[in-house]
């Protein structure tokens, strides 16, 4: 079975593209269609010239009866047709406005992630960010679960150890060298600028 | 249901600012009796906040003490204990580098925060408290009860100032002015002391999958009594668990602690002298013995971003013998060391050359003869 043989156009399709009611996408598939295909193109022949036989008999009001349609069928086929275009024309113009309300929803909320972003940006300080970021990664499991005993470590104000809940840090300038002193304790060293000596802090855990 | 939390909070906040007015019951020091440093004034403030369900006390005092003992006082440990963290944790401030002589006053900053919760139980001491816990005269002789080894650590930067004193005024008595100048330098954008975030973490060890074991290279000094052999650690990212380095005592003498100096190599290849790890460890003449350091170190940039270990390299900071004495590194040893200039001189960083770069680009060669001079010690 050959799945690439083209497909032919149902006879609302023929009947809108003989009418010239078709959109531009799908009116180009269904002419390139008609021109390979012999029966569609006799089919749509037939449809215009019905379509033309009614325009003309209009015209002259001498339409007497329904034995003035030459071909019943491809008229109702034709007028069917056009119901279901203005059917599909409504259905498109309520998708239309509903991508639009989508649209705006999604810019408003885009919008508001771009200032809540910039207002981070501005406002949370990096270590902070790096904090939180370290938390969720933890509960999505990228990174292990916080520890629970005596920390000692740098932070960009001081040195501090924390246990049981509570935390002592010493404070000291931002142009301390902090280094380990020994098993379980961090050092910062700086210059006090009052004095003029060097300044040591150590804090120590067990 | 608002108004009641509002309420709460009101009577939370109305407690710690009560609790905060007492301000004897954030900070307390203490200095025996015989003592020769005594406290003669003190000022400062101490303000409380409320961050969530806790509690930020910052406490800023200046400390005016005075050395009310016979002999020039060279270095100074306080100890600096809050109740919250007791026994699992403490704080140190030393000053090194002092000479302070008989009947002087010396200032002594203390700034510090604690963050407790709300809910912790207060006892009748005071929150914080600062006491004396070594102090060290010109003589090496100390005082003090030491329950930090603080002795030991006043000792090694005593005489790495002596050492560094002697290496500058070598420099300016022959006139070497260039070589002063470039040792000195420290104002230059290379020369800064790197900086980097350090983290210990002590208690249950949470296995990493990435984990794998890192060689840990020595650096040797020549002449040093103990020299490092080999050595590994399990390394992670940013983390380093259980290093453990194989020394060997080439004295003839009974070394009884040992101080392993760290240095970490980033993923960009640049060194960082992460400090040095003293170990208690009795290892007799030419005996071979194995440091073991327990727990978890991370290490990160200053910004905070975590810093990829590289490579692991280890030197003996300063060793201490049966006697009581005290084998650090000379100029000399250093420059044998290495040929990385950067981090010969990121070893040879004291304290006291610290001090004496900023008096230096202060006050020019006149002012650093002068300091040299006022600490000098009588023949």
């Amino acid at each position: 079975m050959n799945t690439n043989a083209p497909e032919h156009p149902s006879m609302e399709m023929l009947s809108l593209y003989a009418g010239g009611d078709l959109p531009f996408a799908l009116r180009f598939r269904t002419g390139r269609h008609v021109k390979e295909c012999a029966a569609c193109e006799r089919q749509v022949l037939s449809l215009q010239s019905a379509k033309t036989e009614l325009r003309r008999e209009a015209r002259a009001e001498v339409l007497t009866g329904f034995e003035a349609i030459a071909d019943w069928h491809a008229l109702e086929t034709d007028m069917l047709g056009n119901i279901r275009v203005g059917v599909a024309a409504a259905r498109c113009i309520e998708k239309v406005g509903r991508r639009r309300r989508i649209g705006a929803r999604l810019a408003w909320v885009v919008g508001m992630a771009a200032l809540f972003a910039a207002g981070w940006m501005s406002r949370m300080p990096p270590e902070d960010t790096h904090r939180i970021i370290t938390a969720l990664r933890r509960v999505v499991g990228l990174e292990q679960p916080a520890f629970n005993g005596t920390v000692v470590r740098s932070t960009p104000d001081g040195i501090a150890v924390r246990a049981q809940g509570a935390t002592l840090t010493l404070l000291h300038p931002q142009s301390a060298v902090v280094s380990m002193s020994s098993p379980a304790s961090v050092t910062a060293r700086y210059i006090d600028d009052d004095s003029g000596q060097v300044t040591i802090t150590n804090v120590y855990g067990q | 249901m608002a108004s009641k939390f509002r309420f709460i909070f009101g009577l939370v906040i109305c407690a710690a600012s009560a609790f905060a007015e007492d301000q004897g019951g954030w900070l307390d020091w203490q200095f025996p009796k015989d003592s020769p440093v005594l406290m003669r004034d003190h000022k400062g403030f101490t303000n409380v906040t409320m961050r969530g369900p806790s509690m930020v006390v910052d406490l800023h005092e200046t400390l005016i003490l005075i050395n009310v003992g016979k002999k020039p006082i060279c270095a100074l440990t306080l100890r600096v204990e809050a109740q919250d963290i007791t026994p699992w944790g403490k704080g140190s401030v030393i000053k090194p580098s002092l000479f302070v002589l008989p009947g002087e006053e010396f200032p002594v900053k203390v700034d510090m925060q604690l963050l407790r919760p709300i809910t912790a139980a207060k006892s009748e001491t005071a929150m914080v408290q600062v006491s004396l816990d070594c102090a060290l005269f010109s003589d090496l002789k100390a005082y003090g009860p030491d329950k930090l080894n603080s002795r030991r650590t006043l000792m090694v930067y005593e005489m790495q100032a002596r050492r560094d004193r002697q290496f500058l005024g070598r420099l300016l008595d022959s006139g070497r002015l260039p070589e002063l100048r470039a040792e000195l330098n420290f104002g230059m954008q290379d020369s800064i002391p790197r900086q980097l975030g350090l983290e210990f973490l002590r208690g249950p060890h949470v296995p990493v999958v990435r984990e794998q074991a890192l060689a840990v290279n020595p650096v040797n000094f020549p002449k040093a009594p103990v020299q490092p052999l080999s050595g590994a650690a399990q390394v992670a990212g940013n983390e380093v668990r259980a290093p453990h380095v194989d020394i060997r005592n080439v004295s003839k003498l009974h070394v009884t602690s040992v101080a392993m100096g760290w240095i970490v190599r980033d993923d960009h290849g640049t060194d960082f002298v992460a400090g040095a790890l003293t170990s208690r460890l009795l290892i007799g003449p030419v005996q071979t013995s194995s440091i073991n350091e327990s727990g978890t170190l991370r290490f990160s940039l200053p910004t905070g971003q975590p810093m990829v270990i590289d490579r692991l390299m280890t030197f003996v900071n300063d060793v201490e013998f049966a006697d009581g004495s005290l084998w650090i590194p000379s100029r000399d040893d250093i420059d044998a060391a290495t040929q990385d200039l950067t981090l010969r001189r990121e070893l040879a960083t004291s304290p006291e050359e610290q001090r004496l770069a900023s008096i230096y680009r202060r006050e020019g060669t006149e002012g650093l003869k002068k300091e040299l001079k006022r600490v000098s010690l009588p023949n």
